[in-house]
């Protein structure tokens, strides 16, 4: 099916940001009618690389060929122009215009005085239809699920007329479903003659849907082939390098977690009792929400973003207080504000590490005791002592590998990624009954990720209770003892180890509800 | 003077007083439809006084005036977008800047080019001009169609922005870059071009509007004769939602309050001076407390858009 003409090749690009060398000589060539994965973790260099192709940063040194001939992308509209469009991981849409408006927006219509779009709409339905993408062309974009804003998206780019299209971690929060059917589109286009980039971290994905693989790691090529002419081992290598043990590692063993790692305790450590949210304008944010964790427990919970995750957490962290129900946490008061909570052993990992748990401004030591600076040993009388302090904080940055300067560097000057191990660490850094984590390996690389998940199934062993909230299905289905489905602030189903199923899950993140 | 003709020149002058605030609010509206938030209004109307006035004063025609001052206040818009959008500085900081050198340079200008005199110089005021036909007719005829040209053509001006924003590409594209400047230049639609237009076609805007009071309401230059319509016009666009009809009703309500409180002061009543001048800030504070909640603000408003910085 893909032949072996080349249609774009990009050839010894280098790109910096301040100091960090985004990507470091790296080329990578595009086949018609292929659909080519771009692999790699976090920070590896994927996405960089396609916003230079589509015009959004500008490379340091390189070359980009179109059909052999060298072309200047310095913008989206060159980038459209020469046929090239990009679909975001975080979607590039205005939320307040309808579907039809978002797709038609910034290009020439028929009618640019009367804004009559009968044709513009005629061709947008037939490519719907063509590639199995309908949407409501009338709907406000706000108001859409995101399986069907990401075919807003896609519709955007064909719309355009493009032959290459890029998409940037486009299975992040669709259910299994919706995954299924986005790889059945794309293998339309395909067939159509349109060539694909996708990008992703998730190796099974690229497996499943990819016709040649290229791995980035750390901003190089490390290699190209085609998805048969290697194995699965062999691209897990080129992703996380010699620096990870593969053979022993929790990330890729396939949810093969052993008898001692699932034991669970008996004793409830949080409890929920119908605990409702409400916003002041009388929308419901939680309803009726119940469910214990036990000791040595690890309760996850699933749900496409925004059904209620965030609210949840905040409510047992008393960010928010619940408009009704109770909330017991053992061993401490109930109704306890956030720094009591934290004080007597229940330990956080916010979702939003840059405004809810990171001061940028404060250095590296001061953001790893945040919240215990009350505390001895940080903490004599009025005045904090910044020798243990500091002690501490050198010595999490060594155990935790945070890449920083020194713990007197402000904290904004980490990386992502960093600035998420020293929420970990913080949360870590203290014996915990309780923890409550919401999306903890966000942005982090695959052997940072495996780093997490050892201490979540050490605090385990330890008889720790976890909440994890997560959009990593895979996640959530390698660790946790049961999970819960959120929908709309509501429970739709828990769901024990033995009855995870992917598509079942799915199911239930769309709405369905199932016999509990 | 019977009851009727008091309240048909009530009205009258309700449509008078309306200009300056129809001009500076779309103004400022349309700069912030793309995301830049001025708010050195009143140093720009009083410049676009001061301008219009010396420039009128100058060559014997208003209409040169008004060029002036709107020539002037694009150049304010155009410095706030530089600043802005070109260097990144933040807007309000920026737009507070422009509003002192505003202040400063109308009242440097006639100094510098009239000089110290206690007679000023007066300029003809503008003449109304009633509209064949429709200005026979009885009641309407005197409210609306016997006034000067640059109320039709404020009235004007707010029913083709009405079309150019809502019924056509390019206002399509000009909204999307204040809802979503990222999601704009994502398409290939220029967010610099998008927002200097706007600000340099906003300021210009705003100063015809300080251009009014010299030319309609006094026949000269006083030192801060703006008072406060600037501030105002910024209240203006949050009431009306950021959009050019509902922006229009409200240049109606803040004219209606502005002239009533002069009115009440002409006939004489026990109320205080002082507490009528405050009127319309008052009716401000009252208005926005019960619309503030429900007013639409474009998403991007005040925030400047860097294509390389990287989202963590």
């Amino acid at each position: 099916m893909t032949d072996e003409t080349i249609i774009l090749e990009m050839k010894g690009i280098y790109k910096a940001f301040d100091q960090n060398q985004a990507l470091d000589d790296v080329s990578f060539a595009l086949r018609k009618r292929e659909i080519h994965g771009l692999l790699g973790g976090n920070g590896a260099g994927k996405t960089t690389l396609m916003n230079i192709l589509y015009g959004l940063y500008r490379m340091d040194r390189g070359s980009v060929l179109r059909g052999g001939r060298e072309i200047d992308i310095r913008s989206p509209r060159d980038a459209i122009r020469h046929g090239i469009a990009m679909v975001h991981q975080h979607f590039l849409q205005v939320e307040t215009y309808s579907v039809m408006e978002n797709i038609v927006l910034g290009s020439d219509v028929k009618h640019p005085y009367t804004m009559n779009l009968a044709e513009e709409r005629h061709k947008v339905s037939e490519l719907a239809e063509r590639f199995g993408l309908q949407v409501d062309l009338d709907a406000a974009v706000e108001g859409l699920t995101m399986g069907a804003r990401q075919k807003v998206e896609i519709l955007k780019s064909l719309y355009r007329g493009v032959d290459i299209l890029i998409l940037d971690e486009p299975t992040t929060n669709l259910t299994p479903q919706e995954v299924d059917t986005l790889f059945e589109s794309l293998r339309v286009m395909v067939n159509e003659g349109l060539s694909i980039v996708f990008i992703t971290h998730k190796l099974r994905e690229v497996l499943s849907v990819c016709d040649r693989i290229t791995v980035l790691r750390n901003g190089k090529n490390i290699l190209t082939l085609g998805r048969g002419e290697a194995s699965e081992e062999a691209f897990v290598r080129a992703m996380v390098g010699e620096e990870m043990n593969v053979e022993k590692s929790i990330f890729f063993s396939k949810g093969k977690l052993g008898e001692e790692a699932l034991r669970v305790g008996e004793t409830p450590v949080l409890e929920m009792e119908n605990v409702h949210l409400t916003r002041s304008d009388g929308i419901a944010l939680l309803k009726d929400i119940t469910l214990t964790v036990y000791e040595s427990e690890i309760l996850g919970i699933a749900g496409v973003a925004g059904n209620g995750q965030r609210e949840l957490a905040e409510v047992i962290m008393g960010v928010q207080p619940p408009s009704g129900g109770r909330i017991r946490v053992r061993g401490v008061a109930e109704g306890s504000a956030s720094g009591d909570l934290l004080r007597q052993g229940v330990a956080y990992i916010p979702e939003d590490r840059l405004h809810d748990g990171f001061l940028p401004k404060a250095n590296v030591a001061t953001n790893l005791i945040l919240g215990f600076h009350r505390q001895p040993p940080y903490s004599r009388g009025v005045f904090l002592d910044w020798n243990k302090v500091f002690e501490t904080a050198r010595g999490l940055i060594r155990e935790y590998n945070i890449k920083t300067q020194s713990p007197a560097d402000a904290g904004g000057n980490l990386s992502g990624g960093n600035i998420q191990r020293v929420m970990i660490a913080r949360a870590f850094s203290r014996p915990a009954k309780l923890l409550v984590a919401h999306n903890p390996t966000r942005g982090l690389d695959i052997p940072s990720m495996e780093f997490v998940y050892q201490k979540l199934l050490e605090g385990k062993k330890g008889g720790m209770a976890t909440l994890l909230l997560s959009e990593d299905l895979d996640e959530l289905l390698l660790l946790c003892n049961r999970i819960v489905v959120l929908y709309r602030g509501e429970i739709v189903g828990v769901l024990p180890r033995s009855r995870f199923e992917k598509y079942e899950i799915g199911r239930m993140m769309s709405g369905v509800r199932t016999n509990v | 003077m019977s009851e009727s003709l008091t309240i048909i020149n009530f009205l009258k002058l309700i449509l008078l007083t309306m200009v300056p605030f129809v001009l500076a609010g779309q103004g400022t509206m349309l700069g912030g439809r793309t995301g830049v938030f001025n708010v050195a209004q009143e140093g720009i109307m009083l410049v676009g006084a001061s301008v219009g006035f010396l420039a009128s004063w100058l060559s014997g025609s208003l209409f040169v005036g008004m060029l002036a001052a709107m020539a002037a206040g694009g150049l304010f818009g155009l410095a706030l977008a530089y600043f802005t959008t070109s260097l990144k500085m933040n807007q309000f900081v920026i737009g507070l800047a422009l509003f002192f050198i505003g202040l400063g340079l109308s009242t440097l200008l006639p100094k510098l080019v009239i000089g110290v005199t206690l007679t000023p110089p007066l300029i003809p005021t503008l003449q109304d001009v009633p509209i064949p036909l429709l200005s026979k007719i009885p009641i309407l005829g005197a409210i609306f169609f016997s006034q000067n040209w640059l109320v039709y053509a404020s009235v004007g001006l707010s029913v083709l922005l009405y079309y150019l924003l809502y019924k056509t590409s390019l206002g399509l594209a000009l909204r999307a870059v204040g809802e979503n400047s990222a999601a704009a230049d994502s398409l290939g639609i220029s967010v610099p071009r998008m927002r200097y237009a706007a600000s340099i076609i906003g300021g210009m805007l705003i100063g015809l509007a300080g251009a009014y009071l010299p030319m309609v309401y006094t026949g000269t230059f006083t030192e801060n004769m703006v008072k406060g319509r600037g501030w105002l016009a910024i209240a203006l666009t949050f009431f009306g939602g950021w959009s050019p009809h509902t922006i229009f009703y409200g240049s109606l309500f803040f004219a209606g309050v502005e002239v009533l409180a002069y009115r009440v002061q002409v006939i004489g009543s026990i109320i205080p001076y002082q507490f009528l001048l405050m009127l319309p800030y008052l009716a401000t504070i009252l208005v926005m407390v019960f619309t503030f909640r429900k007013s639409r603000v474009p998403a991007f408003l005040g925030q400047n858009y860097d294509r390389e910085k990287r989202v963590l």
